[in-house]
């Protein structure tokens, strides 16, 4: 099927603040997107129009404000192709998702001798709330090492699977090094030791296009703001029936059936894990950033966005003062870099200085950053509304700047 | 001999542009001598998550005396600002000094908003906790 080229400088066009400074070049869109106007308009005009507690009142407002989360609900269950929108909880982000799953599946489903596989790439937040629960439970939490190029290291990963393992928690995109993990083999190989398989696609959610039902996982992951919508908002994914036998983690109004001094009965999921009023707006603002996402011709973005990284990677090959940290095949949108006689943090202060946003740092990933050996890199993070001229300005000022750091 | 405080001040003050003190920073950082890898340790590392910070401080004749190193140039260079505000006070001086409010009339405010990813917060904080 022929594509149109894919406008990325026309797409920037729909993201006010970049409209608003022409001069930013914004390179760190692993920490977070910038927002379309749709996302704005969407949250703006909920508050304008609409705006009422949810699953309460029955006066019209209320009424009209209820359809809108559940529409974003089912926006959240059609961008994951979910079997059905009772499988999304609503939470604050990727964190809490997973806080959440350890809290409630993992407090109520392991006991002491249990093993916890995660990998070298984790995010803190894929590595923290399965620590918590080990120590509370005597659960043993192993990690999957890694290849010199940043691959997941499969063989090791297939020794380390036995019939103690209980969950596989593992990210789809990493935010530090960019590598791909081949996940359906991942997923193939925990199912035959009846293994769980949490995904955290808090990178890949702005770039890959996710099946949970192909995908075959059991617990999936992201956050909203790291694809286009606002912050405060991310889902859960989880199968029905993991769901259903999952008990409330955060007790509140909405998630109870009926509350007595006697006893408390708890909603059906998912609104038994959605204690208090929830995001109502940000939940809207959601679901108007994967609608937008939706929209986009996807195969173009992903290649318009892996040819700038290649772009820039090329580039950076040719000198023998940077190194690639994570060159996997398959990367996502991003590198990371380590420099031979300069600090990560000296360079992004030079490229601050000229308008270029850049991360530096551990990446919430110092496992990742030990297995390396460094304390930290400087990331460049892509997103549809880059442009090859913000990776030419970027390898000039990386020349100006390494060179005056020399 | 390291620059002292109104020498640095007329310097930074001169030099405009985040790229001009960055450059200044990083010849600042060059007047600091290096820590010796052995002092180089966990318990005088500072916590700060963009680069390392080591501080050692001690008390001659009444007087802060410090050693400052980091393996980010920049951030060498603002410990100089560090040197120069705190090394050789007494006592009783230290928690009267503004080392933010200096920062801020250099033209250096941005390294406060980001100062507790590069440690720059807890050094001050560390400096004014041993007085
Ligand atoms: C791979 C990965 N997992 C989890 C998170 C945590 O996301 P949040 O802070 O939005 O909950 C991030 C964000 O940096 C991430 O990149």
């Amino acid at each position: 099927m022929p594509t149109q080229p894919f406008d990325a400088a026309m797409l920037r066009a729909d993201f006010p603040l970049l409209a608003a400074q022409p001069d930013l070049i914004y390179l760190d869109n692993a920490a977070t997107t910038q927002k379309p106007r749709a996302v704005l308009n969407a949250e703006r005009h909920y508050y304008e129009t609409t705006n009422a507690n949810v699953h309460r009142s029955a006066h019209r407002l209320a009424h009209a404000a209820t359809e809108a989360f559940e529409g974003a609900r089912s926006t959240v269950a059609r961008f994951l192709n979910a079997a059905s929108s009772d499988e999304i909880v609503f939470t604050r982000g990727s964190t809490e998702a997973i806080n959440l799953v350890a809290q409630s599946w993992g407090r109520s489903q392991l006991q002491a001798g249990d093993e916890i596989i995660v990998s070298t790439l984790e995010h803190h937040a894929n590595i923290v709330p399965w620590q918590l629960l080990a120590y509370e439970r005597g659960l043993r939490i192993v990690a999957v090492p890694l290849l010199a190029n940043g691959q997941l290291d499969m063989d090791a990963y297939a020794a380390l699977l036995g019939n103690r393992t209980r969950l596989v928690a593992i990210t789809a995109l990493s935010n530090a090094i960019g590598t791909r993990p081949d996940l359906a083999a991942v997923i193939a190989a925990a199912a035959t030791v009846g293994a769980r398989v949490l995904v955290d696609a808090s990178q890949a959610v702005a770039h890959d296009v996710i099946d949970v039902q192909a995908l075959g996982a059991d617990f999936l992951v992201f956050s909203g703001h790291k694809a286009y919508g606002p912050t405060g908002i991310g889902a859960l994914w989880a199968r029905t029936e993991l769901l259903n036998a999952m008990p409330p983690w955060q007790g509140g109004g909405e998630m109870i059936e009926r509350v007595s001094f006697a006893g408390t009965t708890f909603n059906r999921p998912p609104y038994r894990f959605e204690a208090g009023t929830p995001p109502v707006a940000q939940a809207i603002g959601l679901a108007a950033a994967l609608d937008w996402l939706i929209a986009l011709d996807r195969a173009a973005l992903a290649a318009h966005e892996d040819a700038l990284r290649l772009r820039l990677e090329t580039a950076l090959l040719a000198r023998d003062d940077v190194r690639l940290v994570g060159t996997a095949p398959n990367k996502g949108p991003l590198t990371s870099l380590a420099f031979s006689h300069a600090h990560p943090f000296d360079v992004a202060q030079f490229l601050d200085a000229r308008g270029i946003a850049v991360r530096v740092g551990h990446h919430c990933a110092q496992p990742l950053m030990d297995a390396f050996n460094l304390s930290s890199t400087l990331r460049i993070s892509l997103s549809a509304y880059n442009v090859s001229s913000d990776i030419d300005t970027l390898l000039a000022a990386l020349d100006d700047t390494l060179e005056l750091l020399a | 001999m390291m620059p002292d405080r109104d020498t640095l001040t007329r310097q930074l003050k001169s030099t405009t542009g985040w790229e001009g003190k960055n450059r200044l920073l990083v010849q600042m950082a060059r007047e600091l001598p290096t820590l010796p890898a052995s002092l180089r340790t966990e318990s005088h590392r500072v916590q700060g998550c963009e680069s390392q910070v080591w501080l050692i401080t001690h008390w001659q004749d009444q007087l802060l005396r410090l050693q400052l190193d980091s393996d980010s140039r920049v951030i060498k260079g603002l410990l100089v600002l560090v040197l120069a505000a705190y090394d050789g006070q007494p006592r009783a001086a230290v928690a009267g000094i503004d080392f933010n409010g200096w920062l801020a009339e250099l033209g250096l405010a941005r390294f406060l908003s980001s100062s507790r990813a590069n440690g720059l917060a807890a050094i001050v904080q560390r400096i004014r906790d041993e007085a």
